[in-house]
């Protein structure tokens, strides 16, 4: 029934902001922050069940484990959070006439249809099904990185359009090859990963490697592993910031996941060495190519986007040293679509009241933009893993962990991660803390633009010193995977 | 499988094969469409064949279903964007035709290396198709990556997505009619909305050509 529920409310949400009359803003923010309501409700409905029963099963081809639990709960609290800070972030645009009224229909509609398919992609238990759906966030992205219109727009548009297309296109080759020791005996009905899992003593090794290779490259894309990262920064940095938060909160993880789920497969049939040798070599170069972009960035949206990418590496780091580091890697999933998402959203404040996306040209935040400039300010500190926060907890476990197997690419990451602090801190502290200039008006743009940011601070700072029981268990069972 | 089928089966997939290399020669925009039609037409018939093994309703409607998409509506709609926007020439390359034949060549070749024989153990009767079918993937995606037009690389993508559908076909690992509609709804999203960001990129740019799309990098 829950699961249901958060099939069909972004659905009905989507549908409804669509018919709405074009000028009809109060009751697209009614429907948009209502959706986003009931489905993080049903959400925790199902992580409550999902760690009492280990599973929560709708049909044989829509059931939620424990990975899938916490990555619905990763998305729901981002979407919940997003959609708040969309309705405020939309009026002041329109009221600076950088949007016209008709356009917030446009953009609700394309959210909720794109929250639909990342919840159907990790629900979804046939691998067809799970393609099919991330696919969707694709299309029902398109439009929302082309949002603004302008010419530059555009240009991220069809290099996001292409890039992940080509990549899911790849992806999909390596899902069917995948597919065959389960069609070839005979399966009736949707194949699921259970069965693809049993059957995984019939596949050829060779083809089963290649297979992997294929998923790898394909959800890299959508993942943004270097080298496959290029359509990254530029389509954050045009799309309208909510849009980006779920970009790199959620979408992410849900590329991810679906990586994962295939990596247990390749695991099964070849054992773990070969997926955990992709995974490192995949992890460190986008470590380290990452924060060399990131130190020459002149554009905050995309110095968060490298950083995207880095904690992209930094979990398939986690994952490629498997053992104690994958609780790690998993809880590192959750404090990072948390983190990116208060850096996101701040940074939309910071483009409400600055116009500008340049670094240059954003000085004196924290005294112009106090709530934000302090809500900011404790993003840069947690994505950069400074103790107490618990992105330090878990890059140092995770790390720890490779020292004893991998010690020279976990040198080489540290390396590149003190490069990306020194980055972050030579960018952001002249943000916060230079002289603002003359005609900038001090105060914040409105308290909805600043609670839905305060209310993730509030929950990664929780999350940071003490792990709900509930919690625990979901991250134990899902590190089982 | 007899083998006069799997002759036919080769014969279809040698036709989608031939379909890439000349969309690689070819310099009018109106013949790449068409060359994607006629790639579609086969791969219609690829999976018309399938009917004939294990008839259903649902199957006929998916199989009708992916001609109407493949073979009609996207050359169709194509084909108004060219008459509209007059480009009758979009079909400039980053490599010459002698050096495009020679690297198409290679990942043929490539294609039949040890590298992708292993793959024809899925289905081993289909082997020579199977990897030609490996070979329209490489040459689709080069395909992509060698034309400057917008269109082009459109067409590409889903030379691309053909040549996937016939090595799923001839590897015998096809998916349910459901799911086959499921895709081919996803593929006629794919169709209209880059057909919309193509005219967003004329309108911006006066052009096709994606090489002339600078303003991302003067940001």
């Amino acid at each position: 029934m829950m699961l249901l529920l958060i099939i069909l409310t972004p659905l009905v949400a989507s549908g409804l902001s669509f018919f709405v009359r074009k000028n009809s803003t109060v009751f697209l923010n009614t429907v948009a922050v209502l959706s986003a309501s009931i489905e993080l409700i049903a959400v925790m409905n199902i992580v409550f069940s999902v760690v009492k029963n280990g599973e929560y099963v709708l049909a044989s081809y829509l059931a939620v484990n424990s990975i899938g639990a916490i990555l619905i709960m990763i998305i729901a609290i981002v979407n919940f959070s997003a959609s708040i800070y969309s309705v405020s972030y939309l009026k002041v645009e329109v009221r600076k006439e950088i949007i016209g009224i008709s356009r917030v229909r446009e953009y609700f509609s394309l959210l909720h249809l794109f929250v639909l398919a990342m919840f159907f992609s990790v629900i979804t238990t046939n691998p067809i099904l799970m393609w099919i759906a991330i696919e969707a966030t694709t299309l029902s992205t398109v439009f929302l990185i082309s949002f603004y219109n302008k010419p530059s727009a555009t240009e991220a548009t069809w290099k996001y359009m292409i890039i992940n297309s080509l990549g899911l296109l790849l992806g999909f080759f390596g899902t069917v090859i995948f597919l065959y020791p389960s069609l070839r005996s005979g399966h009736l009905g949707l194949v699921n990963w259970q069965t693809i899992s049993a059957g995984a003593g019939n596949f050829d090794p060779f083809v089963v490697k290649m297979a992997f290779i294929f998923v790898l490259i394909g959800y890299g894309t959508k993942v943004g592993f270097v080298p496959m990262h290029t359509w990254r920064p530029d389509a954050y940095s045009k799309a309208p910031i909510p849009i980006v938060a779920l970009l790199s909160g959620s979408l992410l993880n849900v590329a991810f996941l679906a990586i994962l789920r295939f990596k247990m497969v390749v695991d099964l049939a070849v054992g773990k060495d070969f997926s955990q040798n992709l995974f490192i070599f995949f992890g460190i170069i986008s470590i380290v190519i990452a924060s060399f972009h990131m130190f020459g960035q002149k554009n905050y949206k995309r110095l968060l986007a490298y950083s995207s990418i880095e904690h992209a590496g930094i979990l398939a780091l986690g994952f490629g040293f498997g053992g104690l580091a994958i609780f790690a890697t998993l809880l590192h999933m959750i404090y990072h679509a948390l983190v990116k998402s208060i850096l996101f959203l701040s940074a939309g404040n910071v483009f409400l009241k600055y116009s500008s996306t340049k670094i240059s040209k954003i000085k004196g935040m924290l005294e112009v933009l106090p709530v934000t400039g302090v809500l900011f300010m404790i993003g840069f500190l947690a994505i950069v893993g400074v103790p107490p926060f618990g992105t330090f907890l878990t890059e140092f476990t995770i790390f720890s962990v490779g020292i004893k197997t991998h010690p020279i690419v976990v040198i080489i990451a540290l390396m590149a991660l003190i490069l990306v602090f020194v980055s972050f801190l030579r960018h952001i502290s002249g943000m916060l803390f230079n002289e603002k200039e003359e005609g900038i008006s001090i105060g914040e743009s409105g308290a909805w633009t600043t609670l839905p940011i305060l209310f993730l601070v509030v929950i990664f700072i929780f999350l940071s010193f003490y792990l709900p029981q509930f919690m625990t268990i979901l991250l134990n069972k899902a590190a089982l995977f | 499988m007899n083998s006069n089928f799997a002759q036919i089966l080769f014969f279809l997939e040698a036709m989608i094969f031939s379909a890439v290399i000349f969309m690689h020669l070819s310099k009018k925009s109106s013949s790449v469409v068409n060359l994607y039609m006629l790639q579609s037409l086969a791969i219609s018939i690829l999976l018309f064949s399938s009917i004939l093994e294990k008839p259903s309703l649902l199957l006929i409607f998916a199989v009708g279903i992916t001609f109407a998409v493949k073979a009609i509506i996207a050359p169709h709609f194509f084909h108004k964007l060219i008459s509209r926007n007059h480009i009758k020439f979009s079909a400039s390359t980053y490599l010459n035709a002698p050096f495009t034949l020679i690297v198409v060549a290679v990942l043929t070749a490539f294609s039949y290396s040890h590298l992708f024989h292993p793959l024809t153990v899925i289905f081993s009767q289909n082997a020579d198709a199977i990897l030609l079918a490996v070979a329209t993937m490489l040459s689709s995606i080069f395909l992509l990556i060698n034309r400057k037009g917008a269109m082009s690389q459109a067409i590409g993508i889903l030379s691309l997505e053909n040549a996937i559908v016939s090595f799923t076909f001839l590897a015998g690992l096809e998916q349910s009619p459901a799911l086959q509609l499921g895709i081919i709804f996803d593929i006629l999203a794919w169709i209209f909305i880059a057909g919309t960001v193509a005219m967003m990129i004329f309108r911006h740019i006066d052009s096709f050509d994606v090489s002339s799309m600078k303003r991302l990098k003067e940001d």
